[in-house]
């Protein structure tokens, strides 16, 4: 459309969107400014905006077991450590010890080794146990949901019989019924085979719960891959499913992160499912309700800390992702 | 692809959907014509419709749909609206457009359950609305069935527009620039190209997200549970918290299920379209 060219116009338009940013993210600021305040000052009924003095005494109190000043050694450690996985993982890739996708891998899962070890050595609260399993519980699901999504959602956009539209159709209508429907069977059921309060059950649950998203999503970006790039493929030989992963995965890279980014919201997000399911395996979102619903004003910097620790890999995800989160939001938009 | 690839590859997706989501339905049908608490979960007890009727008497049960219908008729249009609007002056910016979406788009990604808490602590005692409001308007905010309400509407209204903005933006930037020029050249002003191209262009989105959002209303949770503080006093409970109440505060599980059933039925109505519109979509383009 065609741009307003009045320079007054150009500055309400911006004086518009500048309130539009603080609208939308003044509760998080809020939040984050309430989590640096002693509970006093966050009590306090004339709030401050700046001039208070700062603690971590909140984050302190949530995370750990012990005191701040002892967790300083571990923290360095820790630091340490992931500096030198890091720079193992850019050398062994510039000096061709090995290829990427392995090297990404090896330092993914020491991070992750990292992370476990650390409440072994230190004394966490539990909210770092919380977080362990809303980690876990989340990776789990990403995993296995992409698999088990990538070859469905491959397989329907080749597919042109009746049954792949009857299979779509289905997966639409168990998208848009109710969680409730399904969580209270599920309580059922896992305390009929033992399986309740364990993450297993959660990532079971959710990628059930994620998967007809997921297949249409994934199909609808190998639809867009011309079908005479593997037909090329198999006709040099290759069978469908060397052809799947040599020839197709690669293209279709940039539609599986996006699905996948979305497949790590929904699970890193999901209140209900653990909420039912759970009974001292809390994930974050089951964890932080527990501290909402007390008057208590001593909680309230704490519930803040929380909060925004819990906010802070989302805004991770939205500063380095940003590009395939649009796509992702506006696929409905582009698809019609 | 012939049958047997194909099955080949759809049957993880298939077993788990139908494993995990066609035999809960099935159970949730059987345990709602059941007694169930926590404590008889092993040996259910046969009651007939009892469940139903009970559910279809009780007047919190109607005072839930009643809630909720009010959720979606001023959350969604809300989210349209504004959505509409910013998606407008999006397009009229380039410098810092990646900032803007980046930080509008925070309410939509964010926990629902940290963000209904955060939007709640601005309206605590000592939060920022709380302040400005007695500061500016003399206004002091205190949580009653009324407030809580509004509250919940405007977290609804806070966390979803973000997707109708986002959506409808894309929509812009497909918008055929020969037809705004050609409107430009016959003396179209500024509202006659608003109702005449850019709407109608954007028609079928409106249709889309409403849909969405109307779908995504009808299973607001958490937010409740979060904004009320599970305080029962606070009047609010949408169709989905009253089902979860039943469930996890009253105990009665077999009613939860029978509750749940409705729910699905209630779905239904607005689904079916759906379903038949996108399964002549799916026959006409396969």
């Amino acid at each position: 459309m065609e741009k307003v060219k009045n320079p007054i116009g150009r500055v309400l338009i911006y004086l518009a969107l500048i309130l539009l940013v603080v609208y939308s993210v003044m509760p998080f600021v809020w939040s984050l400014l309430t989590s640096i305040k002693y509970p006093i000052e966050a009590n306090n009924p004339k709030p401050k905006l700046f001039g208070f003095t700062p603690t971590m005494m909140n984050y302190e109190e949530l995370w750990l077991y012990m005191e701040g000043s002892a967790f300083v050694p571990y923290a360095i450690a820790m630091l340490v450590l992931m500096i030198v996985i890091v720079v193992f993982a850019v050398l062994s890739v510039r000096l061709q010890w090995l290829s990427k996708p392995v090297t990404n891998m090896i330092a993914v899962g020491l991070f992750l080794v990292l992370l476990f070890v650390l409440p072994q050595v230190a004394q966490m609260s539990k909210f770092y146990d919380y977080f362990l399993n809303s980690l876990v519980v989340t990776v789990g699901t990403l995993v296995v949901s992409i698999s088990i999504g990538c070859v469905g959602g491959y397989a329907l956009a080749r597919y042109s019989k009746i049954w792949g539209v009857i299979i779509l159709i289905a997966a639409l209508g168990f998208r848009a019924l109710p969680r409730m429907a399904f969580s209270l069977p599920y309580y059922f059921i896992a305390q009929m085979t033992h399986l309740y309060d364990t993450r297993i059950l959660l990532i079971i649950v959710m990628v059930a719960i994620n998967q007809p998203f997921t297949i249409w999503m994934l199909r609808s970006f190998f639809m867009d891959i011309p079908k005479e790039i593997e037909e090329a493929a198999m006709i040099d030989g290759a069978g469908r499913l060397e052809s799947f992963f040599k020839v197709i995965i690669p293209i279709a890279w940039p539609g599986i992160i996006t699905t996948s980014l979305f497949t790590l919201l929904l699970a890193y997000n999901e209140f209900l499912m653990p909420k039912i399911l759970t009974q001292a395996n809390w994930t974050l979102p089951v964890a932080i309700a527990s501290y909402t619903s007390g008057e208590d004003a001593a909680y309230r910097a704490i519930a803040a800390a929380a909060s925004v620790s819990i906010t802070i890999p989302i805004i991770i995800v939205i500063i380095f992702f940003q590009k395939y989160l649009v796509k992702g939001l506006a696929f409905g938009a582009v698809k019609g | 692809m012939n049958d047997k690839t194909f099955f080949g590859f759809v049957s993880p997706s298939v077993i788990i959907m139908v494993l995990l989501m066609v035999i809960p339905l099935m159970t949730a049908v059987f345990l709602g014509f059941h007694f169930v608490t926590y404590s008889n979960l092993e040996s259910p007890q046969y009651v007939g419709l009892q469940n139903y009727t009970e559910m279809l008497t009780d007047p919190d049960f109607w005072a839930s749909f009643n809630f909720t219908f009010i959720y979606i008729v001023t959350v969604v249009p809300a989210s349209l609206v504004l959505g509409f609007g910013i998606a407008m002056l999006l397009d009229q910016v380039t410098a810092f457009r990646g900032f803007f979406i980046a930080a509008a788009l925070i309410p939509h990604i964010i926990t629902p359950v940290v963000g209904s808490l955060m939007f709640r602590t601005m309206f605590d005692r000592s939060g920022l609305y709380w302040y400005l409001l007695r500061a500016l308007f003399d206004y002091d905010f205190t949580m009653t069935t009324t407030t809580v309400r509004m509250l919940i509407i405007g977290q609804g209204i806070w966390q979803t527009t973000p997707f109708a903005m986002i959506t409808l933006f894309a929509g812009l930037q497909t918008l055929p620039k020969q037809l705004m020029e050609a409107a430009t050249v016959d003396g179209a002003n500024a509202f006659q190209k608003l109702w005449h191209i850019i709407l109608p262009h954007l028609r079928s989105l409106f249709l889309f997200i409403s849909l969405m959002g109307v779908m995504d209303a009808y299973r607001v949770l958490d937010q409740v549970l979060v904004i009320t503080k599970q305080n029962p006093l606070f009047r609010a409970d949408t169709v989905m918290y009253y089902n979860y109440k039943v469930a996890v505060m009253f105990s009665r599980l077999g009613k939860a299920n029978a509750m749940s059933i409705l729910t699905v039925f209630g779905i239904f109505i607005v689904l079916i379209p759906f379903l038949r519109i996108t399964y002549k979509q799916q026959m006409e383009s396969r």
